[in-house]
């Protein structure tokens, strides 16, 4: 069984990181995935 | 905000306080500086641009810890199926996605230079030591803020640009001035060069350029390569989720949704205007038409640009050929820089302001602003703009005195 969100934004960068924001304080189930470091470009 | 905005922003204050000091402190008074013994220590100001960046990092892991909806996983994300993920070695399925993955530098295929080896804006940000000499190759915003950073670092910095002018879609008048401007400090630029090979040699890199219809060879320690990004897809499984490219970016409709009904897309990835600004803009908006199918559409209508040189271009809307080639008549208004008292007192008497209205309406229709601190005043323009305004408010509300926003004013006013 592999863990389910409403919502997975690929990216923590400058726009992934309010587009999760948005999305959680909205209600949503989210997963945010960085494979670097959070903040982006 | 590691590779990008705050670290170019932080590394140029320090190239401006070389500058300063090395070059302009006897003019404003100050004594007991010997230009020959100035030295500037590239790791020093790298510490502080990593500090400075460590701190905002910290803010945002606080931030994702306080929102018990949002679960965090570092790790590579490549989807199976629209609705199946892998992250590393973990499997996740999501009802909707966001890819929110940003660009890349798109590769750029000049024979030899892979062999020659280069650097791009993500080691530029990182070099300790500073070297003798620098080739920028790229004219756009990258190009000329690593020029001039470097050239007041004290590197011996060549420029090559395919355009005629740096910063090719801009009005014409700021970007040749702005050329103009890093000659002035030492960049030796070359535009209309189209670069043909590259390579290395008895420990220096070399460049051979056709320019002005014959071939130039430019060497330095190191080329960065500035011409562009591309959005950032490498096995991230876009054929399996069903996401379709519109060539080197992701495809998005206005809603930011993608060929794949659950896919959505924003920012840098699907190109166009790759800024910040705009990648947070889209974010919410994206949120939104998921959770709450509200359908909004991007409003990309007034989205200022800005160059972090000394002084900066900023700009917004359309440049006066633009607005003719649209079929407006159009009134132009313009004022310099060299006219305000203020830019005087900080020694940077430089520049203009320039803004084109529609001849009939009186509707502003694009602003143009190279000189200090222009990133900042064009938010004045932006807001008139925004609410589809003439230059009236700009021109006959009330300005503090002596601030260089009274040159924006002079332009409002002169496009009566
Ligand atoms: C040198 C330079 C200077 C700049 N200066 C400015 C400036 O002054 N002002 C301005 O507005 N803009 C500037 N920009 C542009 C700005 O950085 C971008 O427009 C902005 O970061 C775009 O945000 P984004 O969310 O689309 O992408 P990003 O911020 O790049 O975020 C994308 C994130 O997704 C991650 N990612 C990608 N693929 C995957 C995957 N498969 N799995 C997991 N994670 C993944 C990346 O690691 C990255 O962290 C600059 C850019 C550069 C290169």
């Amino acid at each position: 069984m592999s863990d389910a969100y409403d919502v997975a934004v690929i990216g923590a960068g400058q726009g992934g990181l309010p587009a999760a924001h948005m999305a959680a304080n909205l209600g949503a189930k989210v997963l945010l995935v960085e494979d670097r470091e959070v903040g982006g470009t | 905000m590691n590779e990008g905005c705050i670290p170019t922003k932080t590394l140029l204050r320090s190239a401006e306080v070389m500058h300063l000091v090395r070059d302009r402190s006897a003019e404003f008074g100050v004594r007991g500086i010997d230009p020959k013994s100035v030295s500037f220590d590239l790791a020093a100001a790298v510490a502080r641009k990593d500090n400075i960046v460590a701190g905002i990092q910290a803010g945002i892991y606080k931030n994702l810890d306080r929102n018990k909806n949002i679960t965090f996983m570092k790790g590579h994300a490549e989807f199976t199926s629209p609705v199946d993920i892998r992250i590393d070695g973990t499997l996740v399925t999501a009802e909707n996605s966001v890819l929110a993955v940003g660009s890349q530098p798109a590769p750029y295929a000049i024979p030899g230079l892979k062999e020659a080896g280069f650097i791009t804006n993500y080691e530029a940000l990182k070099l300790e030591e500073l070297p003798n000499s620098m080739i920028v190759i790229g004219g756009g915003y990258e190009g000329v803020e690593f020029a001039q950073m470097y050239a007041r670092y004290g590197t011996a910095v060549t420029m090559l640009g395919r355009a005629p002018r740096v910063m090719p879609k801009e009005e014409p008048e700021l970007s040749e001035k702005l050329g103009d401007i890093l000659r002035e400090e030492g960049v030796d630029l070359h535009t209309s060069t189209e670069v043909v090979r590259a390579g290395a040699e008895n420990g220096a890199r070399f460049v051979l350029v056709r320019e002005a219809g014959s071939e130039r060879r430019y060497e330095a320690e190191v080329l960065l390569l500035a011409v562009g990004r591309n959005a950032r897809v490498e096995n991230l499984g876009l054929s399996e989720a069903g996401v379709e490219m519109d060539g080197p970016y992701v495809g998005a409709d206005r809603r930011l949704r993608t060929s794949a009904s659950n896919i959505w897309s924003l920012g840098d990835a699907n190109g166009g205007l790759m800024f910040t600004h705009r990648a947070t803009y889209d974010g919410p908006i994206a949120a939104l038409n998921i959770v709450k199918a509200l359908g909004r559409e991007v409003d990309y209508r007034v989205v200022p640009r800005a160059v972090f040189t000394e002084p900066t271009l900023a700009s917004v809307g359309l440049t006066e050929a633009e607005a003719r080639a649209q079929g407006h008549e159009v009134r132009v208004g313009t004022a310099d820089f060299a006219g305000s008292g203020r830019a005087k007192a900080i020694g940077l008497p430089v520049g203009m302001v320039k803004l084109i209205a529609d001849d009939g309406t009186g509707e502003l229709l694009g602003g143009h602003i190279l000189g200090p601190r222009a990133d900042d005043l064009i938010h004045e323009v932006v807001t008139a703009m925004y609410k589809k305004g003439s230059a009236e408010a700009i021109a006959k509300s009330i300005h503090v005195h002596p601030t260089l926003s009274e040159v924006v004013k002079r332009a409002a006013k002169a496009l009566r």
